[in-house]
Order: C-alpha cells, then structure tokens, then sequence
C-alpha cells in the first residue's frame, strides 16, 4: 500500500502529469480499446449492438466497394511516397550548397506545409478546373491540345489528390533531409572531388549512403502520411467522381459519419492500422540491407 | 554540423538558381493565384485565356471581395471562433506537456517512464480508429455543438510536444533546482520561476505548430459543430462552396483571410516553427 509519506512525496509529480495522464486515458487507451471492441459489432449510432464477430472484417475484404478503396489507397501510396521523397531530396540537395539565399528558398518551399489545407486545396480545386483552370491553361501553352479533365475524370482525380499532398508535403520532407545533409563531414566530398568523382557519383556514392539513416525516417513517416489523407480529398474531389478518389481514410469517415456504421468503420479503421504497422514492420526488417550505420 | 562546400562556378551557379527559382514558382503559385482570383470580379473568372490581371483592385471597390466574405457572409465571425478555438487549444497544450515534461525529466513517480511510453506508443495509433469512440464520449458528455471538443483534446494531449519539452527540461542542469530547494522553494515554485523561463523557445515552438494544427482542423468542426454561426474558419468556407459553388472570387478572398494568420505566424516565428518541426513534430 502506499503510505502517507510517499503520498507527500510523489504528490507534486502525480499533480503534474494528471492532465497528460487524463487525457492519455479519456482520448488515447479508452478510445483505442472501444473502437478494437467495436469492430466486432454492427452497431449504426441509434440501434443496438450487435456482436458479429469477425463478419466486418470478412466483409471489407469481400465487398467490391472496400476493395477498390483498398486498391485506391495503394494507388495512392505508389504515386505519394516516391514522388515526396524524390522531389523533398532533389529540394534538400539544392539548399545544401551554401547559397546565400538558401534560407529564403527554404522558407518559400516550407510554406505550403503550414498553410491553410482547406484554403489551398480550394485553390487548387480552381486550377485543376477542365476549362478555365491554370493548370490547363498552361498544359495547352506547352502543346498538350487535350489535358486531363483532373477532377472530373475517374482516371486523373486521385493523382489530382496526390500532387496537392506532394506540393504541400515536400517542404516538411526536405527540412528533415536538409538536417541529415548537414551532418555530413564536407571533407568526405571534398576528398571525392579530388580523386574526380563527377557530382551524380558523389551523389550516388557519398549522399545516399550517409543519407540512408535520414530516408530511412522519412519513407517511414511518408508511407504513414500516405494512409491518412482526409482534408486534401475532402476539399478537392470529395472522393469523387464515383469513388474514385475515394482511399480508405475518407472511407471510414464516410462510414462513420455519414452512414453511422460505427462497426464497419472501427473494422476499416482497425485494418488501416494493422496495415501501416505491417509494412512499417517490413520496412524495419529490410533496414539492415540498405541503411548505412 | 559544419558548412556545406559552396558552389563555386557559374554555369552551376546559374543552373542551380534555375533549378530553384523554378520550384519557387511550383511552390508560390498556387498563393499568388488565390490572392490575385480575390480581387477579380465574377466575369474575370471564365475569361480565356485566364488573366492574371486583378480587375476589382483598380475599381472603386478595391476590397470589395473582403467586405462582402468578411461581413455578410459571416467570415469575420468564424475567423473569431478560429481564433478562439486555436488559441485555448494551443494555450493548453503548451501547459498540459509543460508540467508533464517536466515531471518526466525531473521528478520522482515510481512508473513514470511506462506512462511516458504509453504516450509516444498511443501517438502512432491513427486518428481514424481513435476519432470514432472520441465522438461517442462528446456526445455521451453532451458535448456536441460546443467548442469543447476541439479545445479539450488538444488541451490533454500532446505526445511531441511532452518529448520534446522532457529532453529539454533534461538538458537543463539540475543544480539550479537544488539550490532553490535548499532555499525552501516548493516544488511548483521552482518550475514556474526557474525551468519554466528558460525552457521560453521550446514553448513558443509547441504553441505555434499547436495552434497551427488546430487553426487548420477540418474533422473535429466537422463532427461536432452544428450551429453555423459557431463555425471555424475551414468549414466555413466548406459549406461557402456547396452554397456558391461559381463564386470563386468570394470564395478566394474567404481563402486568403483563413490563410493569412498562418502565413503571418510563419514569417514572424519562422526560426521556432522550422525548429520545432524539424525537430520531429508532425501536423496533424
């Protein structure tokens, strides 16, 4: 039992994590045990519930409309993730010459990470437009006589989403490569440049090998950033047309907010989660075989 | 950490101002457009080829757009509740990790470090399965349509920024404390008057990107906020576009008044927002 003693002496502690600590139960333990118990049950928010056992999941994996989720979401993921990291090191990579105006080009590139999602997705909304939208405008300028119809087409909407997500996303990608790029030793590339290595060999052979630990946290965070896209579709295609650009983040928020089928969406939730903490398990597995310690 | 080599010759030069000037351009864009969309008139709108030329600015109702989104259509009022709603919010959250850091780093509790864990673990858990009981217990509290629910959260959870503010309260030493204790300070006089002061840029960072999250969130408002006067800043302009989908100059003036404290917190505190999210802190 605990004594009065130890009550005065671990009383202040207990008073300064009772906030943290309320809020890890009420919106962190308890949420994560009731929607794991939920996903078992089919319960729409005013009927009873009812235990089904693993029949939601059963049913995700059957129904021809959570499969083309699911395909959308790994659609999604394969335009995403290399595209961010591929344009966050080009970026990164740039800054890290030593101009003066690297900080300027920083701060330019960061901005879309921090600004209004609602805001410039609605922005964006207007440029993709089929007729009189920037965008196409500009593809017409450049010799494309019949540029996408972005938003309207089942085929373009989702790449449509990923372009605003990799826009936005970059800066935040590049400002953790940009911190991994300064920690490499400069008289390593200057030891390349004298035995004449060419910049892609130094690129090839000094960059990415000292870079790997960085790329290595953020493909992680990417492929995870990649599962959660809500606010972008909300803004810019509602899913649409025809669920195409329906992934499963704004599936759930359809099911659960929309149609109320609290069960379903606690199933598809649970599913997204088990699948990020798979691939992040394989990504942790296949670590050794290509990051440099 | 030392300094980059510097490009030296002028072809690379040039082809490095090229090659950023160029994203520059990707990356402001999309700003310049909705700026330049709000001080359009609506016949500026389906003009071909698109003009970037803001027609209303030189009228006689240079701001037009603003008052317009601003007073009838209610903006001014969402954009106090947004404000309201991101700075309690963000005030909390700076508190809430403040004192739980602290502890952290510097008290005794037998098994703080396993609740410490339990807050970075649950912070890997998505949004997606932890928002649908978060809304059973709002609305089991009768929470629903208040501004409860998008400040309380927020006020009592806060993995990063409790990280981050343990190893700095960590890194600071331990005799200052002592001395104080010695002197006969209690334990929370010696956080308010000592730590709590020299911890200043870790704080600021953590209620920057905190009320940034927040002035940002579309879900919470969206599940909880019924009465539209009560609305914040992104579901304002949300429901803007259902109403007058055609409307784009409206809706871009709407666009620059939610983006421009953001931008505004950016440029001012630039040095704590760059610091704080390379420092591991994720949005959202």
């Amino acid at each position: 039992m605990v004594s009065a003693r130890d009550l005065r002496r671990y009383a202040p502690a207990m008073l300064f994590l009772l906030p943290a600590v309320a809020g890890l139960l009420l919106f962190r333990i308890i949420p994560i045990i009731w929607a794991f118990a939920l996903s078992f049950a089919e319960w729409r928010i005013f009927d009873q519930v009812k235990w089904v056992g693993l029949s939601n999941y059963a049913h995700i994996l059957s129904s021809p409309v959570s499969l083309q989720v699911l395909g959308n979401t790994a659609y999604y993921t394969a335009i995403y993730v290399p595209g961010v990291i591929a344009l966050s090191l080009a970026l990164a990579v740039l800054l890290n010459n030593g101009l003066r105006s690297s900080a300027f080009f920083r701060g330019a590139f960061f901005l879309p990470y921090i600004t209004s999602t609602v805001a410039i997705t609605l922005t964006w909304r207007w440029i993709f437009s089929t007729r009189f939208g920037l965008l196409n405008h500009l593809l017409e300028t450049i010799g494309w006589t019949d540029p996408p119809a972005w938003l309207a087409d089942p085929a373009w909407a989702l790449p449509a989403v990923a372009i605003v997500a990799i826009w936005k996303d970059a800066g935040f990608f590049m400002l953790l490569l940009l911190a991994g790029l300064q920690t490499i030793d400069p008289t390593v590339y200057e030891a390349a440049r004298i035995d004449g290595a060419r910049p892609w060999r130094r690129f090839h052979t000094i960059t990415l090998p000292l870079l790997s630990r960085s790329l290595f946290f953020v493909l992680i965070l990417a492929l995870v950033r990649s599962t959660q896209t809500f606010e972008i579709t909300y803004a810019l295609t509602n899913g649409g047309p025809n669920r195409a650009s329906t992934t499963l983040s704004f599936y759930i928020y359809q099911n659960a907010f929309v149609q109320f089928d609290m069960g379903y969406a606690s199933a598809l939730a649970y599913l997204l989660c088990f699948v990020t903490g798979l691939v992040t398990l394989i990504n942790f597995y296949f670590r050794r075989r290509w990051v440099y310690e | 950490m030392s300094k980059p080599h510097k490009a030296s010759n002028l072809s690379t030069l040039t082809m490095l101002y090229l090659a950023l000037g160029a994203y520059g351009v990707v990356t402001l864009m999309p700003f310049f457009w909705m700026l330049i969309t709000s001080f359009k008139i609506p016949a500026d709108i389906f003009r071909l080829p698109p003009t970037f030329y803001p027609s209303k600015l030189f009228s006689d109702d240079p701001f037009g757009n603003y008052s317009e989104v601003l007073g009838n259509r209610n903006f001014f009022g969402y954009f106090l509740n947004s404000l309201f709603v991101s700075t309690l919010a963000a005030t909390g959250q700076v508190i809430t990790c403040a004192l739980a850091g602290y502890a952290f780093a510097r008290m005794e509790l037998p098994g703080k470090n396993v609740i410490f864990a339990a807050i970075l673990a649950t912070a890997f858990v998505p949004t997606e399965v932890t928002i649908i009981p978060e809304f059973l217990i709002m609305r089991g509290l009768g929470w629903i349509d208040t501004y409860l629910p998008l400040i309380v959260p927020s006020f009592l959870v806060g993995s990063f920024g409790t990280f981050m503010l343990r190893e700095y309260f960590a890194s600071l030493p331990a005799d200052y404390g002592e001395a104080a204790r010695v002197d006969g300070a209690r334990p929370f006089r010696i956080f308010l008057t000592i730590y709590l002061p020299l911890a200043r840029p870790a704080l600021v960072s953590i209620f920057v990107i905190a009320f940034i999250n927040n002035w940002d969130e579309l879900l919470r408002p969206l599940l909880y906020l019924n009465t539209p006067s009560m609305h914040t800043v992104p579901i304002g302009l949300m429901s803007f576009v259902s109403e007058f989908e055609a409307d784009w100059t409206l809706l871009m003036a709407g666009s620059v008044i939610s983006t421009l404290p953001l931008v505004l917190i950016y440029v001012l505190c630039q040095r704590y927002v760059l610091q704080g999210f390379a420092g591991g802190g994720v949005k959202g």
